[in-house]
């Protein structure tokens, strides 16, 4: 690579880091919590579910109760339960009857709790797990900015990736074994930056391209293929990339007939060794053509991908399509199973998860290095003092947005557990008031003081104590202390507080553990610009050290 | 340690047209070559292929246009491989449409 070319990386990478830097560190650590999201929402609800019960549920008995409150005839229902979660999720299409009353010409969906037969419409059954993961994708920004905003991130991180494994490239060996953590804050930023982002690397590069295809991998990437190939109808587009068992047409023939759910998911089930049922579709309710379309797929440690499909007549019982799960799993199939699960990490257990959530906050880490490096390398006298003082305003609120998301998360779990009332119907307002408010007035208190070192440490002793509330709050308020939880029934709940007490543990431990260093309690005490700084090198820039070996 | 000045782009527009290059034409070429492949095989797979490939083809495509030393000889080549492959797709949905029916 010639020299032009190095630099011109170098710059690209610098300029899209620091472009995406927020937004990225608040989908890395809102989207590491995220891997908690059942765990979270069955302990703010008090309702944990043992491992593998998904699916569990009287469907017969579910399907009467929904039908009790809506106008089924001619609708198709499709209950799934992808969440580790009690409720499970129901969506009903308009009716394909043209005479059907209002209420039936429009869709439907709610979550459904199996045990009270409640319903629940979306706000209802909003939760802070449900927050923080929609935080993630920046659902919270009006729909579809904030899918496109997140969507474009995850796209530039892609770039940034590929530009600094570019520019890395030579060094790449050397400088991983290079951790020089008593030399300037430069040197010491960068060594983290680069050998942290070399081991999380494949992860972080998995992340960029699934989270960048699951949010606007249809809405952006595949834009024109609607349009040129499928004239603009994109209904048709989906139904080609689903793999959804095919539709059976309309009859409009009312037809009451006896038939059981429960049956033909069992029958399913046992059809295939260790598979369990994934979705049910009811299609064409009520009608003679009613069909009943179970799908399977094998457990993780059977086959990483894979979907088995049986339809039933539901007049006759009969089964009219069947695919093998072990059989020879479809393109499309494979394709959506890998990008969801290796997005999800939810093929492994709680081992594989807590091993994401490290490298989810090893990328946090890795950010806020490189807004680090940017404002280090620049604070040198060659740049003017506006220009020194402007970028250390700019790394300073950076910090301060960045690391404040810890105390505010660890804040809200425990005010949600203690005020959030169970029939509360918008439990997203004081959600959303605790989470951005606080999460304001911390970031602007910190970014005001503008001491990152003042910064980096109060967030971590305040996560750490408001961390160690979150136990407390919970057994306190139900009696559920973390000693009485670690069972199969109760382990989500456990999973939780365990995790607030090892993570405050470790950040407390952290906390004690800094001390300021010399040159940054000058940094701190001199304003920038001025001249007290330790005599730095003059700005040559030394690109290619000489231990290259190539 | 910042990248070395003297080897950046200094102009405005320089710039700008290497960003828009690889950015938007990077995006058309990207899309019409996975849609010409679609037309010529099975479209399902390419479609699907092009939901999670075509980020890293685009990504490829954002960074080309930084090597070239004039953005805008780089937006010429985008716009000589565009024009290729549009010309492409309109040939094949003129004259073969009976490519376009299995869709």
């Amino acid at each position: 690579m010639s020299k032009r070319i190095y630099n011109v990386f170098f710059h690209t990478h610098t300029v899209s880091g620091l472009v995406i830097s927020v937004a990225l560190f608040v989908i890395f650590f809102a989207g590491s919590i995220s891997f908690f999201r059942d765990e979270i929402i069955n302990w703010e609800r008090q309702q944990p579910i043992a491992d593998n019960t998904q699916m569990d549920i009287d469907f017969d008995l579910a399907l009467d109760s929904i039908a009790a409150r809506h106008n089924l005839y001619g609708r198709d229902i499709t209950i799934r339960q992808i969440h580790e979660e009690r409720r499970v999720m129901v969506a009903i299409t308009p009716s394909k009857d043209t005479a059907a009353v209002e209420e039936a010409q429009n869709r439907a969906f709610f979550y459904q709790d199996p045990t009270t037969q409640e319903s629940f419409t979306y706000f209802e059954d909003f939760t802070l797990g449900e927050f923080i993961y929609r935080l993630h994708f920046f659902a919270q920004i009006p729909y579809p900015y904030g899918y496109l905003l997140s969507g474009f991130v995850a796209f530039f991180f892609l770039f940034a990736i590929v530009t600094g494994v570019l520019v890395h490239w030579k060094k790449i060996i050397s400088n991983f074994y290079l951790f020089r953590p008593w030399a300037k804050l430069k040197t010491l930023w960068t060594d983290a930056h680069t050998a942290l982002g070399l081991i999380g690397l494949p992860f972080q590069f998995v992340y960029a391209l699934t989270g960048a295809v699951l949010i606007i991998g249809t809405s952006i990437m595949l834009s024109s293929a609607s349009s040129f190939l499928y004239n603009g109808d994109s209904a048709k587009l989906t139904e080609d990339l689903s793999s959804d068992v095919a539709v059976y047409p309309f009859a409009n023939q009312p037809d009451s007939v006896d038939f059981s759910i429960n049956e033909m998911v069992k029958q399913a089930e046992q059809k295939w060794e260790s598979v369990y049922a994934s979705k049910v579709v009811v299609q064409n309710y009520g009608d003679a053509n009613m069909h009943i379309a179970v799908d399977v797929k094998p457990t993780d440690d059977e086959q990483f991908a894979g979907l088995g499909q049986l339809a039933f007549k539901a007049s006759t019982g009969e089964v009219v399509f069947e695919r093998n799960p072990y059989g020879e799993t479809s393109y499309v199939a494979g394709v959506q199973d890998f990008l969801i699960k290796l997005h999800y990490g939810n093929f492994g257990g709680y081992p594989l998860k807590i091993i994401y959530f490290i490298f989810g906050i090893i990328t946090c880490f890795v950010i806020i290095s490189g807004v680090l490096i940017w404002v280090e390398a620049r604070d040198k006298k060659s740049n003017t003092p506006f220009k020194r003082k402007a970028n250390q305003w700019v790394a300073s609120i950076f910090l301060a947005v960045s690391l404040t998301m810890y105390p505010v998360t660890a804040l809200s779990f425990s005010v949600i557990k203690i005020f959030k009332e169970v029939n509360d119907p918008t439990p997203h307002l004081l959600i959303f008031k605790v989470f951005f408010l606080s999460w304001l007035a911390l970031s602007i208190l910190f970014s005001i003081k503008r001491d990152n070192y003042f910064t980096n440490k109060w967030t971590l002793l305040l996560g750490s104590l408001l961390g160690f509330l979150v136990p407390v709050a919970n057994g306190i308020e139900t009696g559920n202390w973390f000693w009485k939880t670690f069972n199969p029934e109760q382990l989500q709940l456990f999973v939780v507080d365990v995790f607030w007490l090892i993570t405050s543990g470790i950040t407390l431990i952290i906390f004690l553990k800094i001390k300021p260093r010399m040159e940054e309690t000058k940094v701190v005490s001199s304003s920038a610009g001025n001249s007290k700084y330790p005599a730095k090198r003059p700005a040559k820039p030394k690109l290619q050290p000489a231990n290259t070996g190539g | 340690m910042p990248a070395n000045k003297k080897h950046l782009t200094p102009s405005f527009h320089q710039r700008f047209a290497k960003i828009t290059a690889g950015i938007i034409g990077g995006f058309v070429i990207t899309s019409a070559l996975f849609l010409v492949l679609a037309m010529l095989t099975d479209h399902v797979i390419v479609l699907m292929t092009l939901k999670f490939a075509g980020f890293m083809v685009w990504c490829a495509l954002v960074i080309v246009p930084f090597l070239f030393k004039n953005g805008w000889k780089a937006w010429g080549l985008y716009l000589v491989a565009i024009l290729l492959l549009l010309s492409i797709l309109y040939i094949i949905k003129t004259q073969s449409p009976e490519l376009l029916s299995i869709l």
